[in-house]
């Protein structure tokens, strides 16, 4: 298994991605082939977990790849390490590209996204102790926190979405997003 | 829907999940600027959201490594933003830094065209640079764009990368580089098409920007043909006056 970022007792690998990507900041091509090794799968898992559709998840990762390449003096490790600023890029473009792709096609196509039960955590061959670990943090949430967050997060859904899906009340999402979030923080012991 | 201000707060856990629609993310960000206690909240959120992603890994397809690295070796890196030039609103970056450095935004966009065509994904961009970019520019991303074209880099003597990118049907090539290290005012980089006992002038390698050079166009090679490059006097020469510090096979 690779090194995990998170959750778990995982700072010092937080720290070498942080001093990778500042590497890469300066030109390194080395490093970002290692900050590559690291990072792309949980970036592409990410991303097609959200877009469902392969040859537009591979486009995607390949942006952000990219991206990551192109902006990264911009990392600030202030605001979250390496590996929270890298997979908020691709999880920001996912959610972009799927968010236009239904204005094209309207909303109805939408629907089929819902995530399904049991889907929430990666269905991949390596079912890591991350997943494993998520997957249990996740049982021990309301339902209307874990679909929040599940909807939110790997639906692409806008809280007004979920809202709508859940038929809960637009305050009444924000409140378990937060609250899931919090409690999911605990249970996975997020430094 | 906006919001009053003292709600903006509640925002902090769908934004961190990227559930807010554009409207919204711009505004939580501009209050996100001067709420610290928001920015402690969004980023423990953050990394929170990370482990979602982190447990949905999954391995990228055959070819995007090779793709993406091949993209990284022409593609030029972004300034820091200093303390100094940091906007206090973020959309007054753009028109700021396209003025300080408009030498490198001029070389960004000529190899974001290379870099545009080597990502399949990035076809938008293309069609932008397409529009503003000059004749040179054009030539550049049609070979780019050729259905044919391939990419290979290789490492140059005494420091440096290079890469070339050649359409075959086309008969077009486009080299640039990366790393080389500075020459003497009085010296320039040498392109040659290197054929059995032939060698012919294929360019001048300009000034590097940010370390990378903008990329530099030959045609009429045979798929035999070897790229290489000298160093040479200033103005160049009609043939090779030195040992050659890079000779790669053209990709097929």
């Amino acid at each position: 298994m690779e090194a995990r970022e998170a959750p778990g007792p995982a700072k010092r690998a937080d720290a070498d991605l942080d001093a990778l990507l500042t590497l890469v900041a300066r030109g390194d091509q080395g490093a970002f082939e290692a900050l590559y090794e690291r990072l792309a799968r949980p970036a592409y898992g990410l991303i097609r977990k959200v877009l469902r559709d392969p040859a537009q998840s591979e486009e995607v990762v390949q942006e952000v790849l990219l991206e990551v390449w192109r902006t990264a003096s911009r990392f600030d490790p202030a605001r979250g390490g390496a590996a929270t600023w890298v997979l908020t890029i691709a999880h920001r473009r996912a959610v972009d590209r799927v968010r236009s792709e239904a204005a094209a096609a309207g909303r109805e196509q939408r629907t089929s996204r819902v995530p399904a039960a049991g889907d929430a955590v990666a269905d991949s061959v390596e079912a890591t102790l991350d997943a494993e670990l998520l997957r249990r943090c996740l049982a021990g949430l309301s339902d209307v926190q874990r679909e929040s967050i599940t909807l939110a997060y790997y639906g692409g859904y806008t809280y007004p979405e979920v809202a709508k899906l859940l038929e809960v009340a637009l305050g009444t999402i924000k409140s378990r997003i937060r609250d899931g979030l919090n409690r999911l923080r605990d249970c996975l012991g997020v430094s | 829907m906006r919001l009053p201000r003292r709600d903006l707060h509640s925002l902090a856990g769908p934004y961190a999940l990227d559930a807010l629609d554009a409207g919204e993310r711009d505004r939580f960000e501009r209050h996100l600027e001067r709420c610290p206690r928001c920015q402690d909240e969004v980023r423990r959120m953050s990394q929170t959201a990370t482990a979602l992603a982190m447990a949905a890994a999954a391995e990228p397809p055959a070819g995007v490594k090779e793709r993406v690295l091949a993209a990284v070796a022409v593609t030029p890196q972004l300034p820091p933003v200093t303390t100094r030039d940091r906007p206090r609103v973020r959309l007054g970056a753009a028109p700021r830094a396209a003025r300080r450095y408009p030498r490198l935004v001029t070389a960004i966009a000529a190899v974001a065209v290379a870099a545009a065509a080597v990502l399949g994904g990035l076809l938008a961009v293309t069609q932008h640079q397409l529009d503003s970019a000059q004749a040179h520019n054009q030539e550049i991303a049609t070979v780019l764009a050729a259905p044919d074209a391939r990419i290979a880099s290789a490492p140059v003597t005494g420091g440096g990368t290079a890469t070339v990118v050649v359409s075959h049907a086309e008969n077009k090539l486009i080299f640039t580089s990366a790393g080389l290290p500075e020459l003497a005012p009085t010296q320039v980089y040498e392109l040659w098409l290197l054929g059995p006992g032939s060698a012919r002038p294929a360019g001048l390698l300009p000034e590097p920007v940010a370390g990378k050079t903008a990329p530099v166009l030959a045609s009429g090679f045979t798929a035999e043909d070897k790229m290489g490059m000298t160093v040479e006097p200033s103005g160049g020469t009609s043939s090779p006056t030195t040992t050659p510090i890079l000779v790669m096979p053209l990709p097929q």
